[in-house]
């Protein structure tokens, strides 16, 4: 034991001493960080404001887009103001918007928690609106004492788009296909990151927001008249949907008032809806309501597995490595002249490990550090969702789950290191380990839709997947039989796995050359 | 006091190939063995079962008097033939770490991996990660691993193999030290040089079986005697002389002929018959049969048919 103890200290220190080690370590919060923090930024900061040209032949819509982009546009700086105000807000008035905003409370149907903010919102938004510039909104919101004395400037964000007045080369008396023609050629020379270019032409034909009298020209295969969106930029569809719901806007008002249909009344009618509530039957009497949280709680596995998988490649990743080159040294063979294969196996597999729960420690520290520093008074989401990390004993089910996923995946990976003289060899076995390996990787956003459903129920119990199913379906309180179960199931698993890759080790490491036939394999595990 | 090492008909079969066949050996405590044999001949086969990293098919070794290397494998150390370290680790702790496999205390360990630096030649280098060394070094380092533990028996797996005539020379001073000590040596090689300035006895094996076993003066004996005559004049008198037992002419050195007498002759006896007939010698070179000769005499014809497995 004590020189298994031995191999174990050397595996673990060669593996945390490497600078890559902490820098894998280190990489992940930033990432994790990164990815939050530049895509807003790049959103919100790096993209310029982007030039259009409207072609209207109808010669009366111009209005009803720009109204609708600064609606647009107005949306965005509300939110921006609106968080801006809650990240300002005094201490004493926050705590009293997270009672009021306890995601507990809210009901988990994503429509009904949506109204319900919706309207809120909206009623916000008008007042907003009619306050007619965000610093006077700001300032009156300041004044009421709401907010924080020591706090920076509000920046409005700058518009997204801006739609250029009708330049000189387009002449509006040609037809609509020379206008047409002439706008495609000026989007084509367009450079999309120069600011001063255009960046989409929309074109309306006339007659656009008359409605057709019959649609037997469309049956006939006449295609309808359309507007037409040319960009340059085919994944930003902002400026297309802003255009189309102003569009859109402009000719429900006109049909309700040819019509002579109330406008109001037929939004408040829209706006209504039957309530309907998610009840569990395992909560308390009173207390079945399902809750935002619990939605949040169903899918807060789908990280943890994503958590396992990586950390469980990368130290199952280092074993096999470190075996390869054991193996490919020579090394190996003094090793077995101090210590036997047994001793050897175990130290290597009890090193990794704990390899794998010092990055997996050190994970969860940056996770939650992060977290706790973007929890707050503003973030009701992330502190609910660390509330949920900390407390549901998620973490506890998780490191065990990975202590078996370890303990199964790396007798394979021994197994496999052990019979390959070279990297190479050793990447050739590993390309059909890692497709079997990416089953829960693909099912792990199905699963919390369907936690006792068959495809879930049957991937627990296939033992070199239960530690990924079952702890995707962990927050959803899975039967009882199934817990125990495949518990069991994992560690007989586990024992035989680790007897058999031990077989192998045994018979493999000192080989030489080419790695072994399939049957040779097999005659070694009979053996 | 028992021998150290003592194999009984060891043989081992990898199927069908017969890798070791029925092989006894004694080894003496205290003395330096050589363990010669050609290319294949089952060296490390037969080192590796003196270890019990394999276990023979049939035969019984008993090592330091224990039916198993397993039971005394705190007292042996081994350097086998592929050498190789963990690239990554500092030359010192390379040689505590196997130190202290072997039972060594870690800070005893560590201080004898510095002592054994600094005394073969390597102290500036201790704290360097072993892949920073030249290949002599690594060599070294790991020669200095596997006998930091101050073993009673020594296995030495082709010690002097990409070693530089220097180090060479460090390697045998090795094993020297060693031996001095009081500790058994087991070493294989092919460079007969060596064996012949160090080893006390020596087995010579070929496909498995071995040839002879004893001193290397022992081995002389049993080789012919070999003078070399370079001479002008005609030689075919001595030819006729009833010890000598063939005669060759060296097709690159005219006038120069290998002269091979029998076991018990004396070369002097060529000489007088010489001086007798009145043939004047340019040269006259009884030269003792090396080790080398005595390898390719005995194992020449195998060592040629024997395939690297």
């Amino acid at each position: 034991m004590r020189y298994a103890y031995l191999i174990a200290v050397r595996e673990y220190l060669e593996n945390v001493k490497t600078k890559g080690f902490w820098i894998g370590i280190l990489l992940f919060p930033v990432i994790l960080l990164a990815s939050i923090k530049v895509t807003r930024f790049l959103e919100e900061e790096a993209t310029p404001t982007r030039n259009f040209v409207l072609a209207d032949f109808t010669g009366e819509l111009e209005a009803v887009i720009d109204q609708g982009l600064n609606r647009s546009h107005q949306w965005r700086v509300f939110s921006a103001a609106s968080d801006y105000v809650s990240k300002h807000t005094r201490k004493e008035f926050a705590r009293k918007q997270i009672e009021e905003m306890d995601l507990e409370k809210i009901p988990s149907s994503v429509i009904d928690a949506m109204k319900s903010m919706r309207q809120e919102e909206d009623a916000r938004f008008e007042g907003f609106l009619n306050s007619s510039d965000p610093k006077a909104w700001i300032r009156m919101m300041a004044d009421s004492g709401v907010l924080v004395e020591d706090r920076p400037d509000f920046e409005s964000p700058r518009p997204k788009f801006s739609r250029i007045p009708t330049p000189d080369w387009l002449d509006m008396n040609q037809s609509f296909k020379e206008v047409r023609a002439l706008l495609k050629e000026r989007l084509d020379e367009s450079n999309p990151s120069d600011e001063k270019d255009l960046f989409a032409a929309v074109v309306i034909p006339d007659g656009i927001l008359t409605p057709s009298k019959s649609n037997l020209l469309q049956f006939m295969g006449a295609r309808p008249k359309e507007v037409e969106y040319w960009s340059i930029n085919q994944a930003d569809f902002d400026l297309r949907d802003s255009i189309r719901r102003a569009l859109d806007r402009e000719l429900q008002r006109r049909l309700y008032a040819t019509e002579g249909l109330d406008e109001e009344l037929i939004k408040n009618i829209q706006s209504d809806r039957v309530p309907v509530v998610s009840l569990d039957p395992k909560k308390k009497e009173g207390e079945e309501e399902v809750s935002l949280a619990d939605t949040i709680r169903q899918y807060v596995p789908i990280g943890f597995v994503y958590l396992l998988w990586i950390s469980l490649m990368s130290v199952v990743q280092m074993l096999l490595n470190n075996t390869v080159e054991e193996k490919s040294n020579r090394i190996v063979e003094v090793l077995l002249s101090s210590v036997t294969a047994g001793e050897l196996m175990a130290g290597k597999l009890f090193g990794i490990a704990c390899v794998g729960f010092t990055m997996l420690f050190a994970w969860i520290a940056a996770l939650l550090g992060i977290l706790h520093w973007h929890a707050g008074p503003e973030a009701e989401f992330v502190t609910k969702l660390l509330d949920i990390i900390e407390n549901s004993g998620l973490l506890w089910i998780f490191l065990a789950y990975f202590l078996m996923a370890y303990l199964l995946y790396s007798g394979i990976f021994l197994a496999i290191g052990s019979v390959c003289s070279t990297i190479k060899d050793a990447q050739n076995f590993m390309g059909p380990v890692m497709i079997i390996m990416m089953v829960p990787l693909l099912t792990m956003m199905f699963i919390p839709k369907d936690p006792h459903g068959t495809l879930a129920t049957v991937l627990s119990w296939i033992p070199i997947y239960t530690p990924f199913v079952m702890l995707n379906r962990a927050a959803a309180n899975p039967p009882l039989f199934d817990i125990v179960g495949t518990t069991i199931l994992g560690f007989v698993s586990v024992v035989v796995v680790i007897w058999l890759a031990g077989k192998v080790f045994r018979t493999a490491i000192l080989r030489t050359g080419q790695a072994p036939r399939l049957v040779e394999l097999w005659r070694w595990l009979k053996g | 006091m028992t021998d150290a090492l003592i194999l009984e008909s060891v043989s081992k079969l990898y199927g069908d190939f017969q890798a070791v066949d029925s092989l006894s050996l004694r080894i003496p405590r205290g003395s330096v063995y050589g363990f010669l044999g050609p290319n294949g001949a089952g060296k490390t086969t037969t080192l590796r079962m003196i270890l019990e990293i394999i276990r023979p098919t049939s035969g019984t070794i008993s090592v330091l008097g224990a039916p198993s290397a397993l039971q005394v494998r705190d007292r042996i150390g081994y350097l086998p033939e592929e050498k190789g370290l963990y690239k990554k680790m500092k030359a010192w702790s390379t040689i505590a770490y196997f130190a202290s496999l072997k039972g060594m205390g870690r800070k005893a360990a560590k201080t004898r991996a510095f002592e054994l630096l600094e005394q073969y030649g390597l102290g500036d280098f201790a704290e360097s990660k072993t892949e920073a060394l030249s290949k002599g070094m690594q060599q070294k380092v790991q020669v200095l691993a596997s006998i930091a533990h101050k073993p009673e028996f020594v296995i030495l797996d082709e010690p002097f193999s990409g070693l530089d005539p220097v180090n060479q020379e460090v390697m045998e001073e090795v094993i020297r030290d060693m031996s001095s000590a009081g500790a058994t040596v087991l070493f294989s090689t092919h460079v007969m040089s060596h064996a012949e300035r160090i080893c006390d006895r020596f087995v010579l094996i070929a496909k498995g079986a071995s040839l002879f076993d004893g001193t290397v003066d022992e081995a002389k004996a049993l080789m012919p005697r070999r003078v070399l005559i370079e001479s002008a004049g005609d030689l075919s008198s001595l030819e006729q002389l009833p010890f000598v037992k063939s005669v060759q002419e060296d097709l690159n050195q005219p006038g120069l002929h290998e002269y091979r007498l029998k076991p018990d002759a004396d070369p002097h006896h060529l000489l007088d018959a010489a001086y007798e007939k009145g043939i004047r010698l340019t040269r006259f070179d009884r030269s003792e049969p090396s080790l080398h000769d005595i390898f390719v005499h005995m194992v020449g014809p195998e060592a040629r048919e024997a395939t690297v497995r």
